[in-house]
Formats: C-alpha cells, structure tokens, sequence
C-alpha cells in the first residue's frame, strides 16, 4: 500500500510525484491545499505531526523529506533506475540535490511568496491567517510561513536572494555545458529535483533565463519535460501554477 | 577500486571529521593532507578545487581525492565513502534504514550549521583578532562567491553578538530534544545497525559538551550523551581523534554551512 500526500506538482510535493511517475509504480493520491493550510488539520497531523508536505506511507512507514524520499521510492521499487551506477556520478547528484535545497530554493521561494503567494494570501482575513499560523507544529515553520504572509522580508533579505538567484542560474548553465545531465551523462533524481525547482524559471526569471542567456537550462527543461512522466505528472494540477509548465513547448 | 584515496582535512572536529572515521573504520589507506584553514590552505594554488569544492555549502573542506573525482560536502563523502570503498558495512540495513539515515544527517545540518557558528564566535573569532588586521582583511577580501567571504567577515565586524550566541543556543533545544527521543528508541540512528548517520551526527554533536555544557550532559541529555560515549569507544573514532595536532580538535571550527535564512 503506498500513499503520497502532496500539493501542486511543484518543488518539493512534485519530486515523489515525478519520481514515482518514472518508475511507474501506482499510488494512492491525497491532494492537500498548502495555501488552504490543509496539511495543518488535525486528520493530516495524524500522519505527520510536523505538518510539512509531502509525505509518502508505505506499507505503514512514513516519509517526510522529500530528497530522501526520493531516493528510497528508487531502491525500494522495480522499474527505470534513477541514480547513476558510477559512484562519483551518484555524488554529483547529491551535491546538485542539496545545492537546489539549500541555496537556490530558498532564495526563489523567499522572491516567490513576496512577489505571488504573499499578496494573493493578505486578501483573506488577517486574523484568520495568525490563527493559522498559530496552528503550525514546528517553530521554525511559524516563522517562516509569518514572514511570507506578512511580507516581513527586509530589502536586503530580498535583494540577496536575487543575487543568489542570479548567481545559482549561472552557475547551472555552466554546469550543463559540461554535462547532459545533472549527474553527468545519466539522467536522475538529481534532474527530477532541478526540474521542480527551475521548470518556471523562464516565465518567474526571465531576464535571467532565456533563450538567448541560458540556452543550456532552456535545452536541459524542455528535454525533461518531454517525458511523458513530466506530462503525467503536471496534468495532475489543479491551479493555475502547474500550467506554468506550458512555456517549455516546443515551438 | 585500485585508485589513492587523498584526503585534504584539518583538525579532527566537525566536516573534517567525518571521512576520517569512514576511512579508518573501512581500513582504507589514505594520504593525509592536512591544512590549516584558519590560516587559508584552502586556497593554495596546490589545493584541488573543482565547481562543487568551490560551491560546497560547508565552505571549507574537507576534500577527498580518489583518482580524477574530487569529491566534497562531507555527508555526501560519507556516503560515497561507503559505496565505492571495500571493508566494513557503514551503509544501514534496508532502503528504508537508508531513508533515515539521509533524512537524519538532513535534520542535523541545520544543527551543525548552528554550532558551527557558536563555535566560530567562541574559539575562531578571538583567533582571528591575533592576525594581522589588514593582512586578514585583504585576505579575506579575495574570497568567492560573496556569501563565503561574509561568513568570515562576521567574526570581525561585530555581527555576531552575545544575543546571536543566545538564540542559536535557544534553536539548538528542538533538534537536541529530537535526537534525545530518536535515540530511545533505536541504538543507533539509523536503526540498528552502526552507519555513516551515526558518523555524521557523532562529527557534529561531539563539541557540545564543551560549547553549550547545558544543553548536552548527563542531565539534560543522557541518551545523546550515551552515543557519544559508544562512539568514543570505537577504535576508528580513536584513531581519527589521534589525528589531532593541537590536542584540542573540538575548538577547531571555521566557517560552515550557514543557518537558515528563513529564520
């Protein structure tokens, strides 16, 4: 028995989802709004008592972080392997992995709730956004969701993500000068990550990814999302924000 | 595999720790290259640099060399340690044993980032204020990408006061409590089979003691406390520690991976 509770397939709910989707096994689907704060209600707590998104059962087993869950939807399940056999292959694509994580995501995420997320979400009752937050388990999660809803983001915390943007977008173009893929000549979890992270960038960025500067990560997204997982997995959306995914057809 | 194993690292403490147990535990010969980076051997024209050794989010090193890979981020080292090295088994049982494994050493950077950073104000920053001060600013002035060099510039600027040292102890109080429940219920972090989880958290966590007495001891956290002295006890974690040159390597600290910009 397998179950995914996941959001929009985007960042970290759409790696299981794409992951899964490549190895072509079947799941059971719990869509949860995020924007909603679904994954706060007392029914979801009961499977993570962190409230954080996604999370895959199996046979009983729970899984919250979704790069190691990644890896385990891998080992555990037959179908296409999706990490590189070389060792130093499979490095790479952790090193990516935790690159994307920890230092692209946050920066795109922090520009993307203050320019998007943040102001749609000040439309609602803001009294009903604290008590929201109020139900959040984990701490640093209160602070985080309370900075996006507020906009409590300081010029120079935005400014530096930009710069961190700017500078991670060229730093994968390069990469990809030197490889086909994330990993090296293998495609992998390492791609599957990237492309949750970036496959918007052309539309959120697009000064800064195009065509005309980034020909390499323009090449690397469409490539990825010619796959018919990406096309599986995308037409699971529900909102506005999958159909992003429309700016990587080919013309 | 027939290639040398090279290892640059310094003091046995931290991300420099981690490989070294590995490698002595999979009875791995090495050449040791050891460095001073608080002295900035990391940059020495000899010093094998690659995108990802430039990039990587610990900073510093370590850096393992085996034949053309160069291969950093020390958890990650961990891991390709034990896939690609003959000896002893360090990866846990099952796909699931691996999950927490990874998502442990996950949990557990946002820790080590933390008492990196305390470690940083208490035994480096004063460190630092000996050198000469214009020497030190032009040398830190040159390093890349900007964030990397900012790291260290806090330790003479004045950005990380008393309440900084304040808050990062009060932060570290959920991940300890974490650790101290996980470790009640398994030996072992992972499950209960000894792995490269236990090696990570071990590198972290082994200054505590020392930097934050009241948040680690017999008292407040007995079980963490009971690792750490398991861990002690094997002959790879003591070879490892013998590395040491200035008999202190829990107040060696430089610059890591840095705490959560999301507050």
């Amino acid at each position: 028995m397998l179950t995914l509770y996941h959001w929009e397939p985007n960042a970290n709910s759409g790696k299981p989802m794409l992951a899964l989707a490549e190895k072509g096994v079947p799941y059971e689907s719990h869509y949860l709004d995020l924007l909603k704060f679904d994954q706060h209600q007392p029914e979801y707590l009961k499977v993570n008592p962190d409230g954080t998104i996604p999370a895959l059962v199996h046979d009983g087993r729970v899984l919250t972080e979704s790069t190691p869950m990644m890896e385990y939807i891998d080992e555990q399940f037959d179908g296409p392997p999706l990490r590189p056999a070389d060792p130093v292959e499979r490095w790479r694509m952790r090193w990516w992995m935790r690159f994307f994580d920890s230092y692209f995501a946050p920066s795109l995420s922090m520009i993307g709730w203050s320019v998007f997320v943040g102001p749609a979400a000040r439309q609602r009752d803001p009294q009903e956004l604290r008590e929201a937050i109020d139900r959040i388990p984990l701490e640093s999660r209160r602070v985080a969701w309370r900075k996006a809803l507020f906009n409590e983001f300081t010029a120079g915390e935005l400014a530096e993500s930009r710069r961190r943007v700017a500078f991670a977008t060229d730093v994968l173009e390069r990469h990809l000068t030197k490889h086909t893929w994330i990993a090296g000549e293998t495609y992998s979890l390492g791609d599957i990550n990237g492309f949750n992270l970036g496959y918007a960038l052309p539309l959120s960025q697009p000064e800064r990814c195009n065509d005309e500067r980034t020909p390499r990560i323009m090449e690397w997204l469409r490539r990825i999302y010619a796959r018919p997982a990406a096309k599986q997995t995308w037409e699971k959306g529900r909102t506005q924000m999958s159909s992003r995914i429309r700016v990587l057809e080919r013309t | 595999m027939s290639h040398p194993l090279e290892l640059y690292h310094w003091e046995p403490n931290s991300y420099f720790l981690k490989p070294l147990i590995a490698l002595e535990e999979k009875a791995a010969p090495f050449t040791s290259h050891w460095f001073d980076p608080t002295r900035f051997g990391q940059f020495a024209p000899e010093f094998p640099r690659n995108t990802e050794s430039d990039l990587h989010l610990e900073r510093e090193g370590p850096v393992l060399v085996h034949g053309d890979a160069i291969i950093s981020s020390s958890f990650f080292m961990l891991e390709y340690i034990a896939e690609a090295l003959p000896g002893a088994e360090l990866r846990p049982g099952d796909a699931f044993a691996h999950y927490r494994a990874r998502a442990s050493a996950q949990f557990l950077g946002g820790l080590g980032a933390d008492v990196t950073l305390l470690g940083c104000i208490k035994y480096l920053g004063p460190g630092l204020q000996s050198q000469d001060p214009q020497t030190l600013k032009a040398r830190l002035g040159d390093i890349e990408p900007l964030e990397r060099r900012n790291a260290w510039l806090g330790l003479l600027d004045g950005t990380y006061d008393q309440k900084l040292v304040g808050s990062l102890q009060e932060r570290l109080r959920f991940p300890l409590g974490r650790l101290e429940q996980a470790l009640s219920s398994c030996a072992w972090l992972a499950g209960s089979a000894y792995s490269i989880a236990d090696i990570d958290a071990f590198a972290l966590l082994r200054s505590l003691p020392t930097l934050a007495p009241d948040l680690v001891s017999e008292r407040a956290t007995p079980r963490i406390v009971d690792f750490l002295d398991r861990m002690h006890e094997r002959p790879a974690v003591k070879k490892a520690l013998a590395l040491s040159r200035s008999g202190k390597p829990h107040e060696a600290f430089v610059p890591g991976a840095e705490p959560s910009r999301w507050g």
